[in-house]
């Protein structure tokens, strides 16, 4: 794409973002979130492939109902309640139509349909960008929505779980195992706010970390299909040294990082007398696991059949910039030791 | 405890940075070395209490005997793997011993642990070396298979667990092992609390294992390379019996009826097992389900909670520890030399390995309890307190010590005894390692002869 088009996209992304961070009044969130949808279209239409088509139109219906409905809810808000700030929400009927409006801006089940379709029809980058940062903004704005009652966010985040890992347990696609495995963290973030919306954050960030490095390392090595992640051996050995914790990290196993979201999501619903849904969100993120554990089987933990001839690729001078992965990677490994600092930071 | 941790964790960049020529030597001179030190800590000032204390590791004459066997396995370990590894690239050799290592670092912070979290952080963090032993380095396709089992049958039972240490964080303000006994008595009336009391136990019962949740087991073992089965038998199936005992310490008034349907599952895990044992032509195996087997015991001895009790499964598991790992080892010889697992192929051994006839005859001994072994010490006083419990486990305990002999005896004269299969034309004769590896199991066993005193748990 022509640099100076790409810049004003990713111009246009980052002023999106940021423009609903800065906001207080429903008009500018909703302004800057339609600015991002605008922006990110382009992107997806870069390899004009009537697949990616496909995916832009699905993808740009699913955001525009959702931005409506925000619309319509702040509006009715205005109308019941004359307030106009976001931290205002305080009718019960706005407040569940803006939540179910972002969630379906999200992806988060029963409205996470479009997902896994859109992200298949995408390049890795640019489904890093929708996996990541285009989940920030509705973030923020369900951050600041007050519920009264929690019924919503348990069923939202309960629900997503379960289909996240449930959805992901047939797919070869490394794509779509990508956005159920999103969905799931999504469920993941959701379940905890009405108690604790620092943990919210904590959760959204270590999945950006984890996230990030698992996109970034399957950039590395081109694959998009499971069958084609069984010879990155032989392209970057380290790598395929690195991806199976990577991988068990966003599954949630100790004493990985991934684990540090959950503990801290199960002691919270634990205070809150919900161990019942504490215990079936833990043994729902069972599910995720598996197709983790498949990936990682796939990658480093067997040897596929090949020829002897194919395994030793011309290595030229890698044009990667890996310092990324490397940044992230050590965050998604190493982190859990150091809890309290990282408690510290979204608590305080 | 630092001077052995931080030892184990600089194992790990000596492992990359030693020169090839060197690396098996240094890995296990130095694991040696630590080991060694480790013996220091069965010197327990406290008969009962705590000693070699600091804020977040301390040890107690219950965690002290397995904290030195997972010290005197590593190089155990190194020894029986460095056979098979020496034909791949240098850089996986030192990711295997860096696994090894790291698995070790894992269980000496999981046996030492203060706090509940952190024994269940530690009890997790040894799944990931262990799966990717199993799965990178088995031998055979069904260890995909194998590997999956064993990560999804302990997470499904220690997930619930996870729950329940942190209900059980909000309602005594903490959990850590010096002040959870000296906790008030709680009213434990409801239902709630009666699964509470399961899913404090169930990842324990899963790990040892418990008869009814074993599938795992046979699986894990015999799919896993040498190194893997050691560790698994001798160690990790411990972490399980380690746990229980930490554990039901709080789980008090409730235990007395709620561990019926886990002792009888328990005990008729021993018969059964042992009886599958009796039809198996499959070596690793067989050896796998005599660990299910001696486990049962272990399991139904934590479970009652006497005195005899307790301290006979730790004799045990101890014992069982040592003798299972050099099964394993002696099975393993047999893999080596036959790249087979069916003990017909490779029988009547003794006349063309005279020498390991010796360990085979020492380690079946051990494994069927043979005065005065220590093994015969555990089993004798989990069968007394059985009895003393109810006098109807007789007929189990009994009826599975005789299915034990019965099936070890089998082992022994399969594998040793007979004829000699025609097909077998050059065998390679023991290797000095392979002896070496063998006495340093079954020294420590005879050792233990001399003074039980240190496998006695509370009640030294």
């Amino acid at each position: 794409m022509a640099p100076f088009v790409y810049s004003t996209l990713i111009i246009s992304l980052g002023l999106g973002t940021t423009t609903t961070f800065a906001s207080t009044h429903w008009y500018l969130a909703w302004m800057g979130i339609e600015i991002n949808t605008l922006a990110i279209i382009p992107l997806m239409t870069q390899n004009h492939n009537p697949r990616a088509i496909e995916a832009t139109t699905k993808y740009f219906f699913a955001q525009a109902t959702a931005s409506a409905t925000l619309l319509f809810a702040a509006v009715s808000n205005a109308f019941l309640t004359g307030e106009w700030d976001i931290l205002q929400i305080n009718h019960p009927l706005t407040s569940t139509l803006t939540t179910l409006a972002l969630a379906m801006k999200i992806g988060l089940a029963p409205l996470h349909s479009w997902m896994p379709e859109v992200m298949q029809g995408l390049n890795l980058l640019t489904g890093l960008i929708l996996s990541t940062w285009q989940k920030l903004a509705p973030f923020c704005l369900i951050y600041q929505i007050q519920p009264d009652n929690p019924n919503v966010f348990i069923t939202l985040g309960l629900l997503s779980v379960i289909v996240g890992g449930w959805g992901g347990f047939n797919q070869v696609q490394l794509r779509k195992i990508l956005a159920y495995s999103s969905i799931a963290h999504l469920g993941w973030m959701i379940l905890i706010l009405p108690f604790s919306p620092p943990l919210t954050l904590l959760a959204l960030f270590t999945y950006l970390m984890m996230t990030f490095s698992l996109f970034s390392s399957f950039m590395l090595v081109r694959t998009t299909h499971i069958n084609s992640l069984s010879t990155s051996w032989a392209k970057i050995p380290t790598l395929t040294a690195c991806v199976p914790l990577i991988l068990l990290s966003l599954g949630g196993l100790p004493p990985l990082t991934g684990f540090l979201p959950k503990w801290l999501i199960l002691q919270e619903l634990t205070k809150q007398d919900l161990a019942p849904i504490a215990t079936l969100a833990a043994l729902s993120s069972l599910f995720s696991l598996y197709f983790y554990l498949r990936l990682s089987y796939t990658m480093t933990l067997t040897m596929p059949p090949n020829n002897p001839a194919g395994t030793l690729p011309w290595r030229l001078n890698p044009q990667h910039n890996t310092l990324p992965l490397a940044l992230t990677a050590t965050t998604t490994i190493f982190l859990l030791p150091i809890t309290p600092t990282i408690l510290a930071l979204f608590t305080s | 405890m630092l001077k052995i941790l931080l030892p184990s964790i600089l194992l790990l960049p000596s492992m990359w940075l030693t020169p090839k020529k060197y690396l098996w030597t240094t890995a296990l001179f130095y694991s040696l070395v630590i080991a060694s030190t480790s013996l220091l800590w069965l010197a327990l000032p406290a008969e009962i209490g705590w000693s070699f204390l600091n804020y977040f590791m301390a040890s107690d004459p219950i965690s002290t005997p397995l904290l030195v066997l997972t010290c005197w396995l590593l190089p155990l370990m190194i020894l029986a793997s460095q056979n098979h590894l020496m034909l791949e690239p240098i850089n996986r050799q030192r990711t295997f011993i860096s696994l090894l290592i790291s698995l070790q670092i894992f269980l000496i912070l999981a046996f030492s642990a203060t706090e509940l979290i952190m024994f269940y952080v530690m009890f997790e963090a040894t799944l990931i070396p262990t799966l990717i032993i199993i799965t990178r380095w088995g031998n055979q396709m069904e260890r995909l298979n194998a590997g999956t089992y064993f990560l999804f049958y302990t997470l499904a039972g220690s997930l619930p667990l996870l729950i329940a240490l942190l209900l059980l964080q909000n309602s005594a303000g903490t959990l850590s092992f010096f002040t959870l006994p000296y906790l008030p008595p709680t009213h434990l009336t409801l239902w709630a609390h009666k699964i509470w009391w399961v899913a404090c136990l169930l990842a324990f019962l899963v790990k040892m294992p418990l008869y009814g949740a074993h599938l795992w087991l046979p699986k894990a073992h015999v799919e896993a390379p040498i190194a893997g089965s050691m560790v698994l038998a001798a160690v990790l199936l411990k972490l399980g019996g380690y746990g229980m005992m930490r554990i039901l310490v709080i789980l008090d008034p409730l235990t007395k009826e709620l561990n019926y349907p886990f002792i009888i599952l328990a005990l008729w895990g021993v018969i059964m097992t042992g009886s599958i044992c009796l039809r198996q032509t499959d070596l690793k195996a067989l050896i796998a389900y005599s660990s299910v087997s001696h486990m049962g015991l272990v399991a139904a001895a934590i479970l009652i909670q006497t005195p005899w009790a307790l301290t006979g499964a730790l004799i045990l598991m101890i014992a069982h520890g040592l003798t299972s790992s050099a099964l394993f080892c002696l099975a393993n010889t047999n893999y080596e030399r036959s790249h087979s697992r069916t003990m017909i192929l490779a029988r009547g051994l003794q006349t063309l390995l005279p020498l390991a006839a010796i360990w085979w005859f020492t380690a079946t001994l051990a494994n069927l309890a043979l005065p005065p072994l220590p093994n015969l010490m555990g089993e004798l006083m989990i069968i007394t307190s059985l009895f003393n419990w109810s006098m109807w486990t007789l007929i189990m305990t009994g009826l599975g010590t005789l299915i034990t002999a019965g099936y070890s005896l089998y082992m022994f004269l399969t594998t040793q005894r007979g004829p000699l299969p025609n097909h077998l034309i050059s065998l390679d004769p023991s290797h000095s390692r392979e002896h070496l590896l063998l006495t340093l199991h079954l020294l420590p066993l005879l050792l233990l002869v001399l003074k039980p005193e240190l496998l006695w748990g509370w009640n030294a």
